[in-house]
């Protein structure tokens, strides 16, 4: 695959621009894929790599470090010009997408929020047969998640997000076996949870041996939760926040991220790791979409295939500690593929879409417990 | 009127402008509006319409352009839960407001009274809000926990480490220094206003210092009192962060909940109408507590006339 034309691409740009508005005028380039700049969609790509692609590309990716990386890299590889707008919360790019988009071109979104859009018809189908790097995405990462949905595919794995427990490697000679370390009253004032409804709910649901997706006893989650209160040392609503409580050492164990564990241990020094617990582990995954109304969908498609490539992929882990959709093992260092590699033993469990009901109770619970 | 024109304006700018000014001048109906029109249409679009939506999705069920119902209003009122949050959430606020009102207010008074660089010492006041309220939430992270900027500075001195984070006093410590500047200014602004020959007079009639203070100082500002409180009590009351980042397990307010309604509960109407209640319930609080405020410092009005 060549992906360096050998003549003037913005000459080529211009000229096939010309024709290209007249088609749009014509009506002629069908798709309905509510893109403003009479652009084709991606699924109108037949053969890889894209004739013509626009030279402007409007991401908003929450791995900030990688995005601005992947902003010159892949700008100068393709002659784009790459924004990229960071978020916190996903809520600020649905919303937008909600009003009608017409500015951004690729997102690195959640599953959960990939699904709403999908169901709201927010997002474009994408060509995954033709795209090369579709084949480097394994199979098992394909399969965890609600991407796919009636045989179309709406995007491509990002990173898997795993929220495990991490614990301080000084104080804890192995890694704890079961969540029941969070309730240790031995550990008081040296533990934390994650001010999120849901992530809390469900390690109190796994701590009870109950399903974290479709619990049985709502009750007894709520129950364990308002014991376990008093032995934190606080609830961390903030990503930084709960990095920087084990890098301070104000605690030994707690849920963090994979990505915040790797960059707490390895950029900030600090003595953590992480595992899954015998009761399992909850993960996710980020993954690229295309949303419709995007400006510029053709060159978003192609760098959704470029940041699908092993050594791109391999950038994402090494500065942000997310494990790609990809795999990288070949790409790493011995030190960071044994921090990535999870044991074949590990019970994880995909964050499915949770239903209304128990959404709604998770919050309700939690309300309940902060305030009692 | 045109050769007037022409002599009044040499240029043909200023004709242009001259011919404007008539033209209004011939229309006051249309001059009022072009005066508050601008303003009330920001108002209307920035403020009326976005209430107007929130009101609207508030009795939707689930989700937005759900069934009508009002369900999420009778979940919110009936529940001890959130009820529990709402009055912890006043307390907090009470309490924060008091703080910052006493602070704020000696602050201003040593300002005016006692310093001859009062704008150097304002533009102290204020500077803090050209950094990011977030990183100054970091900031009182890396002072105040164990280990910190303060238990260093303690050390120094061989006391005992406090390790503040996470507890209450670091919520009230937080929310002091945000909203100071925000209530400083009120302050400092009717304590100028004020005419100081009249605690002067006070004095020659008998009065102390705090009989000075409570009988004309305080009455005489009573504007820019209420202006800060007001400034301090609204923001504090929908508050989310602060204590989030500050605050240990026991420091929930209102504002987190309805929070965790948009962002992780994806329950929107729930989240609005907690966000219409508490909006009444903020706006009859502070009617009330000007109401109030004017019983508390007398007829004496307050106006510098």
């Amino acid at each position: 695959m060549s992906r360096k034309q050998s003549f003037g691409r913005r000459e080529v740009l211009k000229t096939t621009g010309a024709a290209l508005a007249t088609g749009a005028v014509a009506g002629c380039l069908g798709g309905g894929g509510g893109g403003s700049g009479g652009d084709r969609v991606p699924m109108d790509i037949t053969e890889w790599p894209p004739e013509e692609y626009s030279s402007n590309l409007n991401m908003m990716n929450w791995y900030d470090s990688w995005a601005e990386w992947a902003m010159e890299e892949f700008g100068n590889e393709y002659d784009v010009e790459v924004t990229n707008e960071g978020f916190s919360s996903p809520d600020q790019w649905y919303s937008r997408l909600q009003a009608g988009n017409t500015e951004i071109d690729n997102i690195a979104a959640t599953t959960n929020w990939v699904e709403r859009s999908i169901n709201n018809d927010f997002l474009h189908e994408l060509p995954v047969d033709i795209m090369p790097a579709w084949e480097n995405v394994t199979d098992n990462i394909k399969e965890a998640s609600s991407y796919q949905q009636d045989g179309s595919t709406y995007a491509i794995p990002e990173a898997l997000v795993l929220y495990p427990l991490t614990y301080n490697t000084d104080h804890f000679d192995a890694a704890p076996e079961s969540w029941g370390v969070l309730w240790d009253e031995s550990l008081e004032g040296e533990i934390m949870m994650w001010d999120n409804s849901t992530v809390s709910c469900q390690i109190a649901a796994m701590y009870t041996g109950q399903d974290p997706i479709s619990p049985s006893d709502f009750d007894e989650i709520e129950e364990v939760l308002k014991q376990q209160k008093p032995l934190l040392r606080t609830y961390w609503g903030d990503y930084e926040q709960g990095m920087q409580l084990f890098v301070n050492e104000d605690v030994v164990a707690g849920p963090l991220t994979m990505g915040r564990t790797y960059t707490a241990r390895f950029s900030e020094g600090a003595p953590v790791n992480y595992t899954a617990p015998e009761e399992g582990a909850m993960f996710t995954s980020d993954l690229f979409v295309i949303p419709k109304g995007a400006p510029n969908p053709i060159t978003s498609l192609l760098f959704t295939n470029w940041a699908s490539e092993k050594p791109n992929a391999a950038q994402l882990f090494e500065t942000m500690g997310y494990k790609p959709g990809v795999d990288i093992q070949s790409e790493l260092s011995e030190q960071d593929r044994e921090f990535t590699t999870w044991p074949s033993d590990w019970n994880l469990v995909f964050s499915e879409t949770l239903s209304d009901d128990v959404r709604s109770r998770y919050d309700e619970i939690w309300t309940a417990v902060k305030a009692a | 009127m045109g050769t007037e024109t022409e002599t009044r304006a040499p240029s043909g700018e200023s004709t242009l402008l001259t011919d404007l000014t008539d033209f209004f001048r011939t229309r006051p109906r249309l001059k009022k509006l072009a005066i508050a029109g601008p303003p009330y249409g920001v108002l209307i679009g920035f403020f009326l319409l976005p209430l107007v939506a929130m009101l609207v999705i508030s009795f939707q069920e689930g989700q937005i352009n759900g069934p009508w119902t009002l369900a999420n209003y009778t979940n919110f009122l009936g529940s001890q839960t959130y009820l529990t949050v709402v009055w912890r959430t006043l307390v907090i606020t009470v309490q924060v407001t008091v703080l910052v009102t006493v602070v704020g207010y000696t602050l201003a008074y040593s300002i005016v009274r006692f310093s001859r660089r009062a704008t150097l010492l304002l533009l102290l006041v204020i500077l803090p809000f050209w950094t990011s309220y977030i990183i100054r939430m970091y900031a009182w992270i890396n002072i105040l926990q164990s280990g910190g900027v303060l238990d260093s500075t303690l050390q120094l001195f061989s006391l005992p480490s406090v390790g503040l984070l996470y507890t209450q006093p670091a919520v009230m410590i937080g929310f002091t220094y945000v909203w100071l500047p925000l209530a400083v200014l009120p302050f400092y602004a009717s304590l100028t206003n004020m005419d100081a020959d009249l605690i002067e007079a006070a004095k020659d009639l008998g009065a102390g210092p705090i009989k000075t203070f409570f009988t004309v100082t305080l009455p005489m500002t009573k504007n820019g009192v209420i202006t800060g409180v007001i400034l301090v009590f609204i923001p504090t009351f929908g508050s989310f962060i602060t204590p989030r980042l500050l605050g240990g397990t026991n420091n929930i307010m209102i504002g987190m909940v309805i929070e965790n309604q948009f962002k992780s509960a994806f329950n929107w109407p729930f989240g609005a109408a907690i966000g219409i209640v508490i909006s009444v319930v903020v706006v009859l609080l502070l009617v009330a507590g000007a109401r109030g405020g004017g019983n508390l410092f007398g007829s004496s009005g307050g106006e510098r006339t």
